[in-house]
């Protein structure tokens, strides 16, 4: 099953080009070698044996065929030379001397050849030879030549070295490759079946480390993080769940039992037009919160730029601020709008009139009856800024964070109309447009920043 | 009002749907014809003169936005109302910018509907170019862009004197919350707060108080509406 894998693997068959590759290159070195070797030494052997031949030549030049016939016969008998071949030949091929009884026919021509023979001074039967041939001036044919079966066998063992050295790296390579590769096989098929694992059961398993700290451990490490992480959204996403079945729950009951009353109650057409028109109400609510969620979803998760425009963010909060001043007046604060007349940003003027829309909304309903909330609009040298502040109670330091998630509500804001999605739009409009949400003590209330990037020039 | 303009062709798919808009619309007065798909759509439209054409952008054969441009390239210039459940921005931008004259997200309310095609179809009738609305004894000045009662100046805001301006174009008729958003503010969104009402609780205060009899009218659960008493 393993070993199925282990030659199934990609990383087998990577490593078995590999081991291709490199055989190749390997015995291209040994040929490389080898015929290197096989020239250098049949090089020292001709030369050997064109001195040789030098040396008759300069017998036959002083002395004429009578001297040569001498040289030739004291050589025969030399043991230094006992692995020479001579023979000079009339020109009727007759041998004349030497120790070769008749001319070889592999060595008819001129020049160079290899020719086997049997010399009565090697004990061995046949041997290799190589020769030389040339013409003398009178006619004659002298052929000097040399027992090469040395240098042949030489050459075979060099050969057969070779041969056996690529073999045996090759088949190392490969017991090598199936053994990492089995290896690696192995972590990955572990890491596989816990994921099978997880995804059967639950989330709650993590892959085991082994405490070597290589690769494989921070593989599993960071798959055991991606893990953690998906546990926490899940977490988050259940907690969503819960909180909009919650806050669905109550108005579906207020609903229901309001039409049940009434449906046993004998028809009144007064009481029945209220009911009606409140319970529309309602559903008008809960249909405004779905809108809301998909709003606030589709916002995040698209990227709305096409649709970006260079827009004034004053203009906008100034709308934001004319329209809210109705219900800023209700409640007896003071709505205002300050800081430069012109700040330039590039966006979605929609979603930003929302998002300002949301921010300064909170600041009335959370901020002190009759006191202060101002709307501000800077260009920061990192940026254009917009703020909102209050001087209401503010949120606790370690609440900011709390506050974007959906449905968040304070403790303290339970009973305030809203739905705890207004900051959640607002984060989601920031983080489309590249800005940053900054929540500060306004020491009395609370300050929030927008500081969108600064426009690329 | 002439009995072609207050034809209307309804363009829907679904037969529940379809069914209860032309029973609705017959009952306020309308006569109504229905296409379940856009071929259809397509031959009545070009066959009948109608008031409004009310038009799903889902169709099971052409899509809603298809339907309406190739009637535009015909010539029709009918005012369309398109009917979505795609209520997303984008959807409903690219909606109008196809040709469309307004639009209604799914699920919407009947009241909703009417007070749109009394809108449109009102648009698709000769309007006088006054410069003076006059409602009861109000008095909207288009020009000067004021407004008083009994000769009596109204101090208003821009915004409220639109906001004014456009309850007063459609006197006697529903305004809901949406399209105040929509036509005085150029929102595309519905607010999640009643931050409207508010509004519109300052403006009547300006308009009504202390006046023989009030103009600006809640309609219970949908909007206001502008109107003189008798």
């Amino acid at each position: 099953m393993l070993l199925a894998k282990t030659l199934g693997s990609s990383t087998f068959r990577l490593a078995l080009i590999a081991i291709g590759v490199f055989g190749l290159i390997v015995s291209a070195i040994f040929a490389y070698v080898y015929w290197s070797t096989l020239s250098y030494v049949r090089d020292r052997s001709d030369r050997a044996i064109m001195i040789e031949q030098a040396s008759l030549d300069e017998a036959y030049a002083r002395s004429g065929r009578g001297g040569l016939t001498a040289l030739i016969a004291q050589r025969v008998v030399d043991k230094n030379f006992a692995d020479h071949v001579y023979l000079l030949a009339g020109p009727g091929s007759a041998p004349l001397a030497g120790n070769l009884k008749q001319w070889p026919a592999d060595a008819s021509g001129q020049g160079w050849a290899e020719f086997r023979t049997s010399l009565p001074a090697l004990s061995s039967g046949s041997a290799l030879m190589r020769g030389v041939t040339e013409t003398l001036s009178n006619g004659d044919r002298l052929l000097v030549g040399r027992d090469i079966s040395d240098l042949d066998g030489f050459m075979a063992q060099i050969r057969a070295a070779g041969i056996a050295a690529v073999l045996l790296i090759i088949g190392l390579a490969a017991a090598a490759s199936i053994g990492v590769t089995r290896r690696t096989v192995g972590r990955i098929e572990q890491i596989n079946a816990i994921s099978r694992a997880i995804m059967l059961s639950g989330l709650d398993q993590r892959i085991p480390l082994r405490g070597s700290h290589d690769e494989w451990d921070r593989v599993a490490e960071n798959l055991n993080l991606m893990l953690d992480r998906i546990q926490t959204l899940m977490g988050d996403v259940k907690q969503v769940g819960e909180n909009i079945a919650h806050d669905l729950r109550t108005p579906l009951t207020r609903m229901r039992g309001r039409l049940e009353k009434a449906y046993h109650a004998p028809r009144n057409q007064q009481a029945d037009a209220a009911l009606i028109g409140d319970t529309i109400a309602d559903l008008d609510a809960v249909l405004g919160m779905f809108a809301s969620i998909t709003r606030i979803s589709e916002i995040e998760t698209r990227a709305r730029k096409g649709a970006f425009r260079i827009v004034n963010l004053v203009e906008i909060a100034g709308e934001v601020v004319e329209l809210y001043d109705a219900a800023a007046e209700e409640v007896t604060t003071h709505l205002e709008l300050a800081g430069d007349p012109a700040v330039q940003v590039t966006g979605d003027r929609d979603l930003l009139f929302d998002a300002i829309a949301n921010l300064v909304d909170n600041a009335i309903k959370h901020g002190r009856p009759g006191g202060r909330v101002i709307v501000t609009c800077d260009n920061d040298e990192n940026g254009a800024v917009i703020a909102v502040a209050d001087d209401g109670p503010g949120i606790p330091a370690e609440q900011y964070d709390h506050v974007f998630k959906r449905f968040y509500r304070l403790e303290q804001s339970r009973y305030t109309p809203g739905n705890g999605l207004g900051l959640s739009l607002v984060a989601a409009v920031a983080s489309l447009h590249g800005a940053r949400i900054e929540l500060r003590d306004n020491a009395p209330g609370l300050l929030c920043r927008l500081v969108f990037p600064a426009a690329e020039t | 009002m002439t009995g072609a303009h207050r034809r209307i062709l309804v363009v829907e798919d679904d037969p529940e749907t379809a069914g209860q808009l032309v029973e609705e619309l017959t009952t306020s007065g309308y006569e109504v014809d229905l296409a379940a798909n856009g071929r259809e759509a397509l031959s009545q439209g070009a066959a009948r003169d109608y008031a409004v054409i009310t038009i799903d952008r889902m169709l099971p054969d052409i899509d809603g936005i298809t339907v309406m441009r190739q009637m535009r390239d015909d010539g029709i210039a009918v005012p369309f109302l398109i009917i979505s459940a795609l209520g997303e921005v984008d959807d409903r931008v690219r909606g109008l910018r196809a040709g469309g004259d307004d639009y209604l997200v799914k699920p919407f309310s009947f009241v909703e509907l009417l007070a749109r095609l009394e809108a449109l179809g009102r648009r698709s009738e000769t309007v006088a170019k006054e410069t003076i609305l006059r409602v009861g004894d109000l008095a909207v000045d288009l020009i000067a862009r004021t407004a008083s009662r009994r000769g009596r100046k109204i101090p208003l805001l821009p915004k409220e004197f639109q906001l004014l301006e456009y309850l007063a174009r459609n006197e006697g008729r529903v305004v809901s919350r949406a399209m105040l958003l929509q036509h005085v503010w150029d929102l595309h969104f519905d607010p999640s707060t009643n931050i409207i009402d508010v509004y519109v609780g300052r403006v009547r205060r300006k308009v009504d108080d202390q006046q023989a009899y009030p103009l600006i009218h809640t309609i219970r659960g949908i909007g206001y509406c502008l109107r003189a008493p008798g």
